[in-house]
């Protein structure tokens, strides 16, 4: 069971924190991939414009050339404004451009050219437009017919396409990179969704199997539980049995012992009869003995006869009271079988009147013996009535009993209810028992103090296997000479069912 | 039992397998003036033996006056289950069932009378009492009718 259920309870955590992991991995790959699609979207736009500002300049520079081929043609001033706003607007651009490539080295140099050529452009161009205005037209004409400015504009011409040709290049690269990081970023989009989607999968699967085990687990613990309870009833049934087994043994032990101190009793009594018709024998024949002999040896016959026969009378007298011990204690385990294997009839008792019918019994020797007993108020218990009585006879028996010289006996009974028990108290000033003796004292045939009181130590051992059969517990407080306080404590409801055996 | 009531004297048959209690309780029997003669039995097996015949039916007990000294506790079986065997023979039903026994258990002296037992006796420890038990028992034999054969 344990060896089943451990994996999963420890993948369950491994694997939704996997899950969760991969999930804060695709995040942060997603910002990332975010932020460079928008790095490439902005070089790609900067590239562009490089692209376009580069055939900017071109154009100015054009725009210049044809506005002084049109002044230098036409002698008209107004071609001349367009001129004047064309160069700063090209080196305007330029520095613009300068700004724009500043990361590409490349460019710079190329831009530096570009500026040179452009430089000359203009300080030719500047050349024939002043001549022209000084009036030598010829002149500025000749110079524009070296040809010279033209190389510089073809140059330009063929530097700039071929930077506007590299843009391009560049800008495509970019677009593909762009379009490259556009599509990572909807894979790893992607991923994070499915990533989403498996762990919802993964933690219904993994609390329904949590559902399912613990269902099967639920039912283990019931058939666990169901098994115990078995389990109980066999050990019941085989406790029942065995004390029934004792309760048998001790009948037939104690009655197949009785069997032969009949025969001890009879015999001894034969004897006992014998005995008399011998004596009465050995009389006669010593007096026809005296007939014969002197006085003297008859008299001395005659003491030693009678000495003869008080030692036979001792001898018998020791047997026959050891007969009747043994016959009373035979009795008395007897009586603890039988009382063994009675059947309780639980119902309500009344206490009071029970312990009040008790001491009546008993106040011809609690008076006798000077004794006052006192009965508080006592709680009724759904018990065996006739086991109660034989207990409280017991103890109230046990406690006239036990009384100490020179103080007078006062005995008190009283109970009280606690929850689902009821506890009742036995308490008298009389002699006491030692606290060595206080388990002593209810087993069977043990007695403690003074042996002398008449009694077989089967009192207390029967008081105590009956609280036990009616489901409750004995106590015991007591010092020795200042009196005993015997508590027993029962069921307050009948729980006897498992107790009632034959 | 005397011949007054039959041609033949009443025949005891004592089922008790301690020999000393067998001994006490003839002796007592005796004192109690009782001469009738005495058959003992030491196990239930022989016991039965003797009251059913050898055929087993009972039939050559049918015309003999018998008064059957019954202990519970014998080695090879129940002495309740020789009173039943008896009680339930056509031939044997009649003849009185004095159980002595030293079991003083209420149900099993209840089971005897309920099986027909006509006397139930508990052998006391006391051995006046026992005495005393067994001279009344004589005293009793000498009254009792036992059926006369036909």
């Amino acid at each position: 069971m344990a060896a089943k259920r451990t994996p999963v309870v420890s993948l369950q955590p491994l694997l939704l924190g996997l899950g969760f992991a991969l999930l804060v991995v695709i995040s942060a790959a997603t910002v990332y991939l975010v932020d460079r699609a928008a790095d490439d979207l902005q070089r790609l736009t900067q590239t562009l414009r490089v692209e376009d500002q580069l055939s900017n300049v071109l154009l100015d520079v054009r725009r210049a050339e044809s506005s002084q081929r049109g002044y230098l043609f036409t002698n008209n001033q107004d071609y001349l404004k367009e001129f004047y706003e064309a160069e700063p607007q090209a080196r305007q651009l330029l520095a613009e451009l300068r700004a724009l490539t500043k990361d590409n080295p490349a460019r710079q140099a190329m831009l530096d050219e570009a500026t040179k050529l452009i430089d000359a452009k203009f300080k030719e161009m500047s050349a024939t437009v002043v001549l022209s205005q000084q009036g030598r037209r010829d002149e500025a004409r000749n110079l524009v017919l070296t040809g010279a400015g033209r190389t510089i504009a073809d140059q330009l011409r063929k530097m700039i396409d071929g930077a506007i040709s590299d843009e391009a290049h560049l800008a495509a690269t970019r677009r593909d990179q762009s379009r490259q990081t556009n599509r990572m970023l909807l894979y790893v989009t992607l991923a994070g969704a499915a990533v989403i989607v498996i762990i919802g999968i993964l933690s219904i699967v993994l609390v329904q199997r949590n559902m399912r085990e613990r269902e099967a687990t639920q039912k283990e613990i019931e058939s666990t539980n169901a098994n115990l309870e078995r389990i109980v009833e066999y050990r019941t049934a085989d406790l029942t049995e065995a004390n029934e087994e004792i309760q048998r043994f001790a009948y037939i032990v104690s009655h197949d012992l009785r069997s032969p101190l009949v025969n001890i009793m009879g015999f001894t009594s034969e004897l006992e009869a014998l005995r008399k018709d011998i004596f009465e024998q050995i009389g006669k024949l010593s007096a026809q003995i005296a007939a014969l002999d002197a006085q003297a040896a008859a008299a001395t016959a005659e003491g030693q006869i009678d000495q003869l026969g008080e030692e036979f009378d001792e001898a018998i007298r020791f047997i026959k009271t050891s007969i009747s011990n043994m016959d009373r204690l035979i009795n008395a385990v007897l009586r603890l079988s039988r009382e063994g294997r009675r059947q309780f009839e639980p119902q309500q008792v009344d206490m009071d009147g029970l312990l009040r019918g008790i001491v009546e019994t008993v106040t011809h020797r609690a008076v006798e013996l000077g004794a006052r007993i006192d009965i508080g108020h006592l709680p009724d218990v759904e018990s065996d009535r006739l086991a109660m009585e034989q207990i409280f006879a017991n103890l109230v028996d046990n406690a006239l009993k036990y009384g100490r010289t020179g103080e007078p006996l006062h005995i008190e009974i009283s109970g009280r209810a606690t929850g689902a028990q009821v506890v009742y108290d036995v308490k008298d000033n009389g002699r006491g028992i030692a606290p060595a003796d206080h388990a002593r004292v209810f087993e069977l045939f043990r007695r403690s103090g003074a042996q002398d009181r008449p009694g077989e130590g089967i009192g207390l051992a029967h008081v105590r296997a009956l609280v036990r059969r009616l489901g409750g517990t004995m106590g015991l407080a007591s010092q020795l000479g200042q009196g005993s306080t015997f508590t027993v404590t029962l069921p307050r409801r009948w729980t006897g069912g498992n107790w009632r055996m034959g | 039992m005397n011949s007054r009531m039959s041609e033949q004297p009443v025949q005891i048959v004592m089922i008790e397998d301690d020999e000393g209690h067998a001994r006490l309780i003839e002796k007592n029997i005796r004192r109690a003036g009782v001469t009738n003669p005495v058959t003992p039995f030491g196990n239930g097996t022989d016991a039965l033996k003797f009251l059913f015949g050898p055929d087993g039916t009972g039939i050559a007990n049918k015309n003999k006056p018998l008064l059957v000294l019954l202990d519970l506790n014998l080695p090879d079986m129940t002495g309740v289950d020789i009173l039943n065997k008896i009680k339930t023979n056509d031939h044997l039903k009649r003849v009185p069932v004095v159980v002595l026994t030293t079991t003083d258990d209420a149900v099993e002296i209840q089971r005897c009378y309920d099986l027909g037992c006509n006397v139930y006796i508990t052998k006391p420890v006391n051995y006046d009492s026992f005495a005393n038990a067994i001279r009344q028992l004589g005293l009793f034999f000498s009254v009792i009718q036992v059926p006369s054969p036909t």
